[in-house]
């Protein structure tokens, strides 16, 4: 569609640098676009429009007269469906086809630069834009921007009146808290933005735009403090968008495959979250959220190793009670990782090193099972495996079957048909618990991957093929770097002063600074002192501000 | 300089507590009470005084160049074709010393885990491992250490506790029967470890604050001279004088004991955890400077290439080196103090330094 207007009207030499500066680079052959400027004449601008949106019967174009003679043609060219069809009805159609008339007569429409007058005082909307370039126009249209064209002119406005169908706004799925916003963010980018805002209201927030998807010109926002986060940060992330080439982002996976350090690793180095107190607590720290359109998922970066064990909930209920969970978090992600590995080292290898008594047991439970220690875990984790991701896929009415028959068939009668021994299931079952206690989905991934790996060492060399498989993750996690950040940091390299929230959580009022790894500006995140109030020396809720770590 | 890392005062502090002890923890016990009987903790105390003073000599040496390593400067000192010689000798040394080090780790593993494995499995593949992690550079090894090694020290400290109650402290009575030659005998073999310090002399430019590395060495050797003394204090109290020189791995033995209400008994997984995570952090570090000389002496520009084939043979020499662990024994026993003390871990460093102060060489300070 495009070819006959790029034919027609222009060649390389009038390529107009796009206002995003990832189209400076060559663009494959084929996809050239042509920008050339909006001619004076409606017909005319009407028609390459329409030579671009042929065959796209969503898009809607209506011209109309102005004036009261009618001496005026102008048209309207949106997308049905992404604007708001009573906003350009009342606020841009009636405005200038029944009340400009009545403003003045003819001869001024004649005389006066009517479109300047038009911006000026006919829309009542908050959002007008100018563009000159028919690209600008395009990109505006598909945004679901209303370009309003004038004969004789040859800039177009461009009227935000955007409205489209959303999700309203819910509890996050994948990061659900017993205490703490129940909002998470929804598909619309401006929506997060601005629950983002809501949260932060700071004039130290700022919320950058780029767009990026040759085809899908996704939006997508840098959300940063400015006196927090340290400029090489920010211009770090700015590059590494900037560097992106594609013709789709449709989701901020994507993005996360395209600007990680380390494209090979198992572990994820983007934090992502559905939560904006969770984005509004990393801003505060000095982190880059990126935000991107169609999508719930934000991204925050630098994201820590340590990071993927915590939960928003740890900064919301009672300290100590944090610490203990954030303790049993990092058992659970032990044992999720270790438990079925040991078990067959010892089992195969280690005998020895179990009780006599519960070495008698196992063995007993064995006797009449026909697969190694190795096999029949293999085939259970494999097996529960199968039924979590079944379980997710599945509709949802039929998940409940699902988990019965894997209760059932594959706890219950392969134990007394003897495929697997009852000690087994015990494993898989704790193993497959442990693993849903990882707060972080990527992280339990990670785990389950690793799992398998782990098994196969084990199996082959005992707990010395375990704590080989150990010491080359802890090397391969000491190498990461996320945009700079060691992956390990604040455990190695030693940052005790960050240790008041890693392993465990201390009280807010003792964490008087920010993590000190993103250094910049004013590292106190509250005044020292917090719970001193005159005439009293302890007790009461600490006040002063408050930050989530 | 081919290393861009740098390293903090408390990472190579941890460094060099594993370097040493890593290995020695096992067979210290051991070594010193066969000669020094019930004072072996005494020739523990004894070769840790030593250590101070090889500590302050690499220091002397290594801080007279702070911006330079050993390799460096050697030419400097003695001359061009000299220092080149003498860079062979270190390199050997290296890969020497490494070869020991993967042999024992091998044979502790066939002997007291898996006795049916061939010990060339267990050779390469921590070989493997740490010819990977040296590629990764000297942080990354560093940052492996600052994780491991507190879990080292915890879990020894740890086992030292559980095994209290099978302590008998009047195994350690009479103190100096025979005078202050069986004590300095059992000390011989512990200052050639303590003499491993001398591989420092490779990465003191690499440190944050060269400045520190006097302090934080001699903080290090006193360190390990600590778990030194507390590991055969241990080991006697258990096993006895008489005894305990008959293990090859006594610390090994004294957690196989350990049995605390019948629920926590046979700890020695917790010692092959130990052994193996801090001899692969010491083969790792050997490897490393091993590769990273070698780079030096052939002036490359990184010592990545070198890795894999320095791997090769250190995994050849380490299977070769001895038919069996007794004469490992005997070779780290009666040949390996002399040849290493007398050489590269203080006579040439010595030697060095004189030179040095001699001929006023002297680097940026």
């Amino acid at each position: 569609m495009k070819k006959p207007v790029k034919l027609k009207f222009g060649s390389k030499g009038t390529k107009v640098k796009n206002a995003n500066s990832y189209a400076q680079k060559e663009e494959p052959p084929g996809e050239e676009k042509c920008s050339l400027g909006l001619s004076s004449s409606l017909e005319e601008n009407l028609g390459h429009l329409r030579e671009i949106f042929a065959k796209s019967t969503d898009i809607i174009f209506r011209d109309f007269t102005i004036g009261r003679w009618g001496r005026l043609r102008a048209a309207v060219v949106y997308v049905d469906g992404l604007i708001n069809i009573t906003d350009v009805n009342e606020n841009l159609l009636k405005a200038v086809m029944l009340e400009m008339p009545m403003a003045g007569n003819d001869q001024d429409l004649t005389k006066l630069d009517v479109l300047q007058k038009i911006k000026d005082s006919a829309f009542p909307l908050s959002q007008v834009k100018e563009a000159t370039l028919i690209e600008q126009v395009v990109d505006a249209i598909l945004s679901g921007d209303t370009a309003f064209l004038l004969d004789g002119y040859s800039t177009a406005l461009l009227v935000g009146a955007r409205g489209w169908e959303t999700r309203s706004l819910d509890e996050p799925a994948t990061e659900s808290v017993v205490r703490g916003p129940r909002e998470g963010f929804v598909e619309t980018l401006r929506i997060n933005t601005s629950l983002i805002r809501r949260k932060i209201k700071s004039s130290d927030l700022k919320i950058e735009m780029m767009k990026l998807g040759r085809a899908t010109q996704t939006d997508i926002g840098i959300a940063y403090m400015e006196n927090l986060a340290t400029q090489e940060l920010v211009s770090e992330v700015k590059k590494r968008l900037q560097q992106i080439d594609t013709d789709s982002i449709l989701e901020s996976g994507y993005l996360e495959e395209f600007i990680e350090d380390n494209p090979y690793s198992l572990f994820s180095q983007v934090n992502r979250t559905e939560r904006p107190d969770k984005v509004a607590a990393g801003l505060l720290e000095g982190r880059i959220a990126i935000l991107v359109d169609g999508t719930p998922f934000a991204l925050i970066v630098p994201a820590l190793f340590i990071e993927f064990l915590q939960a928003s909930e740890d900064y919301y209920e009672r300290y100590m009670i944090s610490s203990f969970v954030r303790l049993l978090r990092y058992a659970a992600f032990m044992v999720s990782l270790l438990l079925p590995s040991l078990y067959i080292a010892i089992t195969t290898f280690h005998q020895e090193m179990l009780p006599t008594d519960l070495l008698l047991s196992i063995a007993a439970q064995r006797e009449g099972v026909p697969f190694p220690a190795f096999v029949e875990a293999l085939l259970m984790e494999i097996s529960f495996e199968a039924l979590r991701e079944a379980g997710i896929r599945l509709p949802r009415p039929i998940g409940q079957a699902v988990s019965i028959v894997g209760a059932l068939v594959i706890g219950e009668a392969s134990v007394s048909a003897g495929i697997v021994s009852p000690a087994m299931v015990i494993i898989v079952a704790v193993t497959g618990i442990s693993s849903f206690i990882v707060p972080n989905y990527a992280m339990a991934i990670s785990m389950r991957l690793l799992r398998f790996a782990l098994m196969i060492l084990a199996a082959s060399l005992g707990l010395f093929g375990i704590m080989a498989g150990l010491i080359a993750i802890v090397i391969h996690l000491a190498t990461l770097r996320s945009f700079g950040m060691p992956y390990l940091s604040p455990i190695v390299p030693t940052h005790p002063a960050a240790w008041k929230d890693t392993v465990i959580r201390t009280p807010w009022w003792t964490m008087l600074t920010r993590p000190p790894l993103i250094k910049k500006g004013n590292l106190h995140r509250q005044r020292p002192y917090t719970r001193r109030w005159p005439g009293q020396e302890q007790g009461g809720e600490a006040n002063g501000r408050k930050n989530k770590n | 300089m081919l290393e861009q890392g740098k390293i903090s005062g408390r990472q190579a502090y941890l460094l060099i507590i594993n370097v040493i002890l890593a290995t020695a923890i096992l067979f210290v016990p051991a070594i010193v009470t066969s000669a020094a009987k019930e004072n072996g903790w005494l020739a523990a105390i004894l070769a840790t005084a030593v250590g101070v003073v090889i500590s302050i000599l690499i220091a002397n040496l290594g801080l007279r160049f702070p911006d330079r390593n050993l390799f460096d400067y050697l030419g400097d000192i003695v001359g061009t074709i000299p220092g080149k010689v003498i860079a062979f000798l270190y390199i050997w040394w290296f890969l020497h010393m490494n070869a020991l080090v993967i042999r024992e780790y091998g044979s502790f593993l066939v002997v007291a885990f898996l006795p049916e494995t061939p010990i060339s499995v267990f050779n390469f593949s921590i070989l493997i491992l740490a010819g990977w992690t040296v590629k990764q550079g000297l942080e990354v090894i560093c940052r492996t250490n600052e994780i491991f090694l507190p879990l080292i020290l915890v879990g020894l400290i740890v086992l030292f506790l559980l095994a209290v109650p099978e302590m008998d402290f009047r195994w350690l009575l009479p103190i100096m029967e025979h005078g202050v030659k069986p004590i300095v005998h059992g000390a011989v073999i512990p200052i050639s470890w303590y003499g491993e310090i001398a591989t420092m002399l490779m990465i003191i430019p690499f440190l944050k604050q060269p400045q520190n590395f006097r302090k934080i060495q001699n903080l290090a050797v006193i360190t390990i001279g600590i778990f030194f003394t507390m590991v055969v204090l241990g080991t006697v109290a258990i096993f006895g004088p008489e005894l305990t020189p008959r293990f090859i791995f006594p610390t090994l033995n004294a957690a196989r004991i350990v049995n605390i209400a019948n629920l926590l008994e046979r700890l020695e997984p917790i010692v092959m955890a130990i052994w193996i995570t801090g001899a692969f952090i010491k083969i790792t570090f050997f490897y490393y400077v091993a590769a990273l000389g070698t780079a030096q002496f052939l002036n490359l520009s990184s010592y990545r290439p070198v890795v894999y084939p320095l791997g090769i043979i250190l995994g050849a020499m380490s299977i070769l080196i001895h038919p069996s662990i007794l004469e490992l024994e005997h070779f780290l026993g009666k040949v390996w103090p002399v040849y290493a003390i007398s050489t590269f871990e203080v006579g040439l460093p010595l030697l060095l330094l004189l030179i040095a102060i001699i001929r006023g060489k002297r680097g940026k300070t």
